[in-house]
């Protein structure tokens, strides 16, 4: 099954109003009595793989805590976990924590999920969780899930929109993760969000949306140097510009200069992608050419071999999602000469090319649809809790963020 | 102002002295940016030569294959696709032909506009017989033209896409043109580079004739340089039974004749020969899947494991388990293999009719259709563990399975409360369709009384993962390219799975190894299949 397809309600939603975790979790629990009842009589049945004779299959990869501010993005939330098909978790759990509230402390709404398995004729179920969680119980949200964690499977916690990096409640949900997922262009304070990411990092794997936006980008620019020839001019590459997207002037704050619709941090994504590059051929910062303004900053760095300009700047563009980037372009100088190698995205696709050794813009087409929150989620629920290459990145980017609001030398 | 705060290393190590460039020259290091993608390799400028190019293959396989890897990014932009054969075609045709293919075949479709126009401009079409001397001159002179205007830098993948009896000629002819060598050892045109080709299943046709085509093989190109597919092993078993087994503390140890009574290997497919009527005839179920996929996958299941995960180290431990597969005598084919031919039945709600009234068949044909086998590996490892191996067309259920049966406990501790024997332990490993892993065993049934049923541990990949997974020609496509013939079978594996089958071959041919069974299409066999395992108190599993 694809992303998006239309899944079938297993069960009927259960919701109960001023209910008690006990409860949730007692109805969690007849869901697969129910089922593994209706099964009793497979077990004389020959032995088999694919649990024909089970009416479902539960799905076994693991818990998903979300956390969101109000009712309206649990239903975000709710609707990309839809989309999320066979790659779900075997139970999500949403979480809406009210603290200002004295109304009764817990609602709850569970429902149950099945679809198809692509390559055989079974189907696979899940469960979600919707819990508001009002008063005093909302300051403790980590005794409230704990006891509706399927037991041995990992869990990751997925916290959309700006989290609370200094709330305790924070802390305690992400002690009870081994994976927290956040999508760094939503953060209202970057650098602060950055840095304090580099330190979750320390008790938690960290996985970032923006991250996972870059996937085509990294691929691209590491395609250019697979090829033994070009990658002679690695070492020596003299200039980095990228050009990442904004959303048109009308549209923005006009009092934030890093602020866009929809996308708090747009220049998250550029960040990312050059503290990739910088820890991976060792650059280093050192003089500030012009300071942040208006998203737009020019850095010197100290390279291996060679000093590195780093220019980041805004395109405004109502064509990709803020933040997304548009243009990749690295200058070096081999011994044949000047080199350059480029990406330009322009809507669905882009154009890759590569000007080095005497040839010519040696060009190619391809394709760079934007990602669904869904898929990227997915992408990320299915890799590696530790990502080294992203932990560098960050705190790399963190570096790069803070040197370009130095003054200018 | 120069920074100097502590966070300014973003490498997180150090170096203060900038030495230039000296020693290794940077395009022999690793691509630093590669480190960590997810993409970890990545096919090297090459040229692909599709001999035979306007054939099947080619339509449903080859190029939405490529198309698909293109679109993963594991293709460089200089790759380049040269297609070579008889049919009158321009290049533009050519193109067309092959979107039409990936527009109808393809797991991604329809093919995006951008994306194929770019990738169009690396096809090219040359016209020629694949007898005729001048066409592979031409050829060469083609492909140094390649290697200078695209960057392919004289790496070459040939794939022969046509029937194996055409391969000595097509081999003899590379040869002579200059093209089998890699570039080191080239005449002329471009000195660098590699130069590897493809063949297809089958490998021969008993020893005799595998030995003839190696050694053919072998005249012109380097072992190192022949990559044999057979697309069993492209699929993702090879690497999860490797790891489910290399991976894992908790099977290996039991993964022997200690705790291993048997093992039951299937490889059952529902339809008939498909139009294959006159191939199938000469070939029979021993030749089309025994010879390579059967004894393959029984040799993945039983190797010991790799010094390293390695393509020689593979395959060196997959020879050690088919050499100690003795080859039998008359009378051991006799007692220990079974041959079937369906006759007509039913087969998922269809009507079958028998093999004998296939077309292209022969009315008298004694090919056999279904084939079990009794094997033995002598090794320390599994001396005493018999294998079984099935395969058959018009079974109930297209499955292909590997399915461990363990040895019972000891004592039969539950005897005085009426259990006299549970079940023993069975480990099975899907392969297709719903891959995954299943573990049998005995547990008490809740209540007063002491009852034991068994009841199932179930792991399947498509509910842990479901990402799709790649077409195994894509994966073995990309594995020539970046020269890992890991999944790839070796010369002395094909001997030696011949060395292994032609004693049988012979003995069922002089009649010596045993009558051959009929059974009916959407049965699991002929009786005596079940009766070669009832004899020894075992059964087959209903998959």
């Amino acid at each position: 099954m694809r992303f998006g397809e239309a899944e079938s309600l297993a069960t009927p939603m259960w919701e109960e109003r001023d209910t008690s975790v006990h409860a949730v979790a007692a109805h969690l629990a007849s869901l697969w009595d129910a089922s593994v009842a209706a099964s009793a009589d497979a077990a004389d049945a020959e032995p088999v793989v694919g649990e024909k004779g089970m009416p479902h299959a539960r799905a076994s990869v693991l818990n998903l805590i979300v956390t969101v501010v109000d009712g309206e993005a649990a239903d975000r939330v709710v609707h990309t976990l839809m989309d999320l098909g066979v790659r779900h978790p075997s139970r999500a759990i949403v979480l809406v924590p009210q603290p200002g509230s004295d109304a009764h402390p817990i609602d709850a709404r569970i429902s149950t999920h099945c679809h198809d398995v692509a390559t055989g004729g079974d189907r696979v179920c899940y469960e979600e969780v919707v819990l508001t969680v009002r008063g005093d119980a909302a300051a403790h949200l980590s005794g409230v899930v704990a006891p509706l964690l399927i037991h041995d499977l990992p869990t990751s916690v997925w916290w959309p929109g700006d989290p609370p990096f200094a709330d305790p409640v924070f802390d305690q949900l992400v002690e009870m993760g081994d994976h927290l997922i956040v999508d760094s262009s939503d953060f209202r304070e970057l650098l602060d969000g950055l840095r304090r990411l580099s330190s979750v990092r320390r008790r938690s794997g960290v996985g970032d949306l923006v991250w996972e936006r870059l996937r085509w980008w990294q691929e691209l620019t590491a395609q250019f140097f697979d090829t033994p020839r070009f990658r002679r001019y690695l070492p020596n590459l003299s200039r980095l510009h990228i050009r990442y997207a904004t959303a048109p002037a009308a549209s923005r704050r006009a009092e934030d200069h890093e602020v866009a619709p929809g996308v708090a941090a747009p220049m998250s994504q550029a960040l990312l992608y050059a503290g990739w590059i910088a820890t991976r051929l060792g650059w280093r910062r050192h003089r500030t050419l012009e300071p942040l303004a208006d998203g737009r900053f020019h850095l010197r760095l100290e390279g291996r071999y060679e000093m590195v300009d780093l220019l980041v700047e805004p395109t405004e563009t109502d064509t990709v999602r803020p933040g997304e980037l548009l243009s990749v372009r690295l200058a070096s100088v081999g011994e044949a000469g000047a080199a350059q190698f480029i990406v330009d995205r322009d809507g669905d696709g882009a154009t890759v090319a590569t000007n080095a050794d005497g040839m010519t813009a040696l060009l190619r087409r391809v394709a760079m649809e934007p990602p669904s929150e869904a898929e990227l989620l997915s992408s990320q629920l299915t890799m590696d809790v530790v990502d080294p290459l992203y932990e560098d990145a960050l705190r790399a980017a963190a570096i790069l963020l803070a040197s370009a609001r130095e003054a200018a030398a | 102002m120069a920074t100097r705060a502590a966070d300014a290393d973003m490498a997180g190590e150090r170096r203060r002295t900038r030495p230039r460039p000296g020693g290794t020259a940077p395009e022999a290091r690793p691509n630093p940016l590669r480190e960590g993608l997810r993409l970890e390799r990545m096919a090297e400028p090459c040229t692909m030569i599709i001999c035979g190019a306007t054939g099947d293959l080619t339509d449903r396989k080859l190029a939405p294959a490529l198309y698909n890897t293109l679109l993963g990014g594991f293709l460089p932009p200089e790759f380049t696709v040269v297609g070579f054969a008889r049919r009158e075609l321009s290049e533009k045709d050519f193109r067309d032909h092959l979107l039409e293919s990936i527009n109808e075949h393809s797991r991604n479709r329809p093919v995006k506009d951008a994306i194929w126009e770019s990738f169009a401009r690396g096809i090219e079409y040359h016209r020629g017989d694949l007898d005729d001397a001048a066409a592979y001159v031409e050829l060469a002179k083609r492909l140094d033209r390649i290697d200078r205007d695209r960057g392919t830098a004289g790496n070459r993948l040939f794939y022969l896409a046509v029937p194996p009896n055409l391969y000595p000629e097509i081999v003899n002819q590379l040869d002579r043109a200059g093209l089998a060598a890699p570039g080191a050892r080239r005449r002329t045109g471009s000195k660098r580079g590699w130069t590897r080709v493809i063949i297809e299943k089958p490998f021969g046709w008993d020893l005799a004739s595998a030995r003839t085509l190696n050694h053919e093989l072998a005249e012109v190109f380097d072992e190192e340089q022949i990559y044999r597919i057979d697309h069993y092993l492209g699929k993702e078993t090879v690497q999860n039974m490797a790891v489910f087994r290399f991976g894992n503390g908790l099977f290996e140890p039991i993964w022997n004749r200690r705790y291993i009574d048997s093992v039951q290997i299937t490889v059952a497919e529902t339809v008939g020969v498909e139009g294959r009527g006159e191939f199938y005839d000469q070939t029979g179920a021993l030749r089309d899947i025994v010879q390579n996929h059967g004894l393959q996958l029984m040799a993945v299941f039983a190797m010991d494991p790799p010094v390293e995960f390695h393509a020689e180290d593979l395959r060196d431990e997959k020879l050690k388990v088919l050499r100690g597969v003795k080859p039998m005598s008359p009378a051991e084919v006799a007692a220990n293999t079974v041959r079937g031919q369906y006759v007509s039945g039913w087969v998922e709600g269809e009507r079958i009719s028998s093999y004998r009234d296939e077309p292209e068949v022969r009315p008298d044909s004694e090919t056999e259709t279904f084939v079990a086998l009794k094997l033995g590996i002598d090794s320390w490892r599994w001396a005493g563990v018999p294998f079984y191996i099935r395969t058959g067309k018009t079974l109930p259920s297209r499955v292909t399975e590997i399915a461990v049966q363990f040895k019972r406990a000891p004592l039969t501790l539950f005897a005085r409360a009426g259990v006299s024997q549970v079940e023993p332990n069975v480990l099975a490993i899907r392969v297709q369709p719903d891959e995954g892993i299943l573990l049998r065993f005995g547990a008490k049934v809740p209540g007063q009384g002491l009852q034991i049923r068994s009841v199932n541990m179930d792991f399947r990949y498509g509910a842990s993962f479901a990402v799709d997974s790649p077409d195994a020609y894509e994966t073995l496509l990309l594995d020539a390219m970046v020269g890992d013939p890991s999944l790839f079978t070796r010369d002395d594996e094909v001997e030696r799975a011949w060395e292994i089958l032609d004693p049988i071959l012979t003995a069922w041919a002089s009649g010596e190894g045993g009558p051959l069974h009929f059974y009916a299409a959407g049965s699991w066999g002929p009786p005596a299949a079940d009766e070669l395992l009832e004899r020894e108190g075992r059964t087959w599993r209903k998959p």
